[in-house]
């Protein structure tokens, strides 16, 4: 168990409540024109990957709404919001 | 509850709103804390450690309360680089004086606050977010959540470093990747006995510990390492300018820290049970706001910019907290007047001025450009470990210090540049 866990593994300890509406979209548009794709390499939970085309995808699910992404973006393309009141993230040890 | 009325909404659960809740309604001022959280806590992500100096102050009885994990008696810099590594420790044996920081979850604290705020009679509503302020003439009169309209004379922003509402209304713009980190954590559960064999403390004694080099040289960044009763937490800050940019990902940096040999040898044994992140203002006085109160609006806490980093001491709750107070002060004063007006208000600014918490971030106001030194998270910690690596590894002739040192400059650093460094220090740290 002190061995190196990956990103999912980790995400499973993590307890969310989820809502069925993501809190946070990305314009593909604005993603395809950009070369840097800064946000598969922020984020601390690994939600912006690259599909096979080289397209980011994003999965708002294990989001620990801490912003880096929408910093991060030079394109604007994050659109960043809470969840709703009660939902996200749910943390015991913070 | 459209129909009610508050004297105070404060938007925002974390240690500065619930400071500020827990003034106003000392005074019996009408306070509710609006907190997205589906309880208070659940959004609060922070190192470690709580400096108690203003608790002490003004939170009678604090020390038999809150949840304290353990009283910070040792306090570590470790320069890590990959095979070897440079620790310095200061402690605090025996019955030496200076209980003065202890180390504590977030989540855990804030909920303690919580309560104390609602025995002073405020109210708090977890599980509500706050979607608008609500503005007549230039006047905040209430907000706007769930879609409902709550009126208030006094809305109190203490909304932490995302400040989603602030950038709405214009109080301040958007961080820049330079102005903010992300702070990433794991909660490593090892056991009140392995702790203290492992770091040799007592029960009560905690540790807090900072980490410069590798792995975190390739960001740029810093790590830290503190120890609760039953768990110990490590993690990992880093600007989002070299984040974004360093070849590493993010979600793997603070697995890259765990499983750095000093720390794996620390850590055998515990199992991970939480992993999170947050950000950090990385901007100090330069962050902290010309302007944090309007027309019946204040700013508290992380939303204002009132975290210092010395260097050495990180104090974001307790400066958010302080800054709290400060705010509450103001609008129990302009309150009594009946005066919501951006001038009554300014009065916050003015304590706040006057206040530590303005004083110590302007006295450390060259610390943050210090401290974006790359050399200080790459170049420097190596060489400490390459100069005591030349020193203690011994075969026929032993090396002096100055040699040791001399060789392992070379190639990484020219003198001018290491003067110009220390020289720097002076007013930095
Ligand atoms: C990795 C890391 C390590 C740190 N280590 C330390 C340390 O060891 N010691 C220390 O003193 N400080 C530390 N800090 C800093 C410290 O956590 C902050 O300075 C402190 O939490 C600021 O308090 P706050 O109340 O201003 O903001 P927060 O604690 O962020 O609280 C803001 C609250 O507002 C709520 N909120 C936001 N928007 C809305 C809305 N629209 N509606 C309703 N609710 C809303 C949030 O859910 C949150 O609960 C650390 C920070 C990080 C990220």
């Amino acid at each position: 168990m002190s061995d190196r866990l990956s990103v999912e593994k980790r995400l499973t300890l993590v307890k969310f409540v989820i809502h069925e509406e993501p809190h946070i979209t990305i314009d593909p548009e604005k993603c395809d024109k950009c070369v840097e794709k800064y946000c598969t390499k922020v984020c601390p939970a690994g939600l912006y990957t690259l599909n096979e085309e080289g397209k980011v995808s994003f999965n708002y699910e294990g989001c620990f709404e801490c912003g880096a992404c929408r910093i991060a973006c030079t394109h604007g393309s994050v659109k960043w919001s809470y969840p709703p009141g009660g939902y996200g993230v749910y943390l015991q040890f913070g | 509850m459209s129909e009610e009325k508050f004297d105070v909404i404060v938007i925002g659960g974390g240690p500065a709103g619930l400071s500020t809740a827990y003034f106003l309604a000392k005074k019996g001022l009408e306070t509710l804390v609006i907190e997205r959280g589906p309880e208070l806590g659940a959004k609060n992500v922070f190192g470690g450690r709580i400096y108690s100096y203003f608790l002490d102050k003004y939170f009678d009885g604090w020390r038999n309360e809150a949840p304290i994990e353990r009283w910070v008696r040792s306090e570590r810099v470790s320069f890590l680089c990959k095979e070897d590594g440079v620790t310095i420790e200061y402690r605090k044996y025996d019955d030496i004086d200076g209980f003065d920081s202890f180390t504590a979850f977030l989540s855990k604290f804030v909920s303690w606050l919580g309560e104390r705020v609602e025995n002073e009679g405020a109210s708090i509503i977890p599980g509500v977010k706050v979607e608008e302020i609500i503005f007549e003439d230039n006047v905040a009169k209430g907000v706007v959540a769930e879609g409902e309209k709550i009126l208030a004379d006094y809305v109190v922003v203490a909304e932490g470093v995302n400040t989603l509402l602030s950038e709405k209304y214009g109080f301040r713009r958007m961080h820049t990747p330079e102005a903010v980190a992300v702070g990433i954590k794991e909660v490593v559960k090892l056991g009140k006995n392995l702790i203290n064999e492992r770091f040799s403390v007592s029960d009560d004694e905690g540790v807090a510990q900072f980490f410069l080099g590798y792995p975190l040289n390739i960001v740029k960044g810093g790590g830290f390492l503190y120890t609760m009763k039953e768990y110990v937490t490590i993690g990992a800050v880093i600007k989002i300018e070299h984040a974004r940019v360093g070849d590493t990902y993010m979600r793997e940096i603070v697995e890259d820290l765990r499983m750095h040999p000093y720390i794996r040898r620390l850590l055998e044994g515990g199992t991970l049970v939480e992993y999170s992140a947050h950000l950090v203002s990385e901007e100090g006085f330069g962050g902290l706001l010309d302007k944090p109160y309007g027309g019946g609006y204040l700013i508290v806490g992380d939303a204002a910019g009132t975290l210092l980093n010395t260097g050495f001491t990180i104090r974001g709750v307790d400066f958010a907290m302080e800054s709290g107070r400060l705010a509450a002060e103001t609008i129990v004063n302009a309150h009594e007047k009946g005066d919501t007006s951006e001038e009554a208000l300014s009065y916050y600014k003015k304590l706040l001025d006057e206040s530590i918490v303005s004083k110590a971030l302007r006295k450390f106001r060259n610390t943050p450009k210090f401290l974006s030194n790359e050399r200080l998270y790459t170049t420097y910690p190596s060489m400490l470990c390459d100069v005591l690596r030349r020193i203690y590894t011994v075969d026929e002739m032993p090396i002096r210090a100055y040699e040791a040192l001399k060789e392992a400059t070379k190639d990484r650093v020219s003198l001018i540049t290491l003067l110009k460094d220390l020289w720097a220090a002076r007013g930095g740290i």
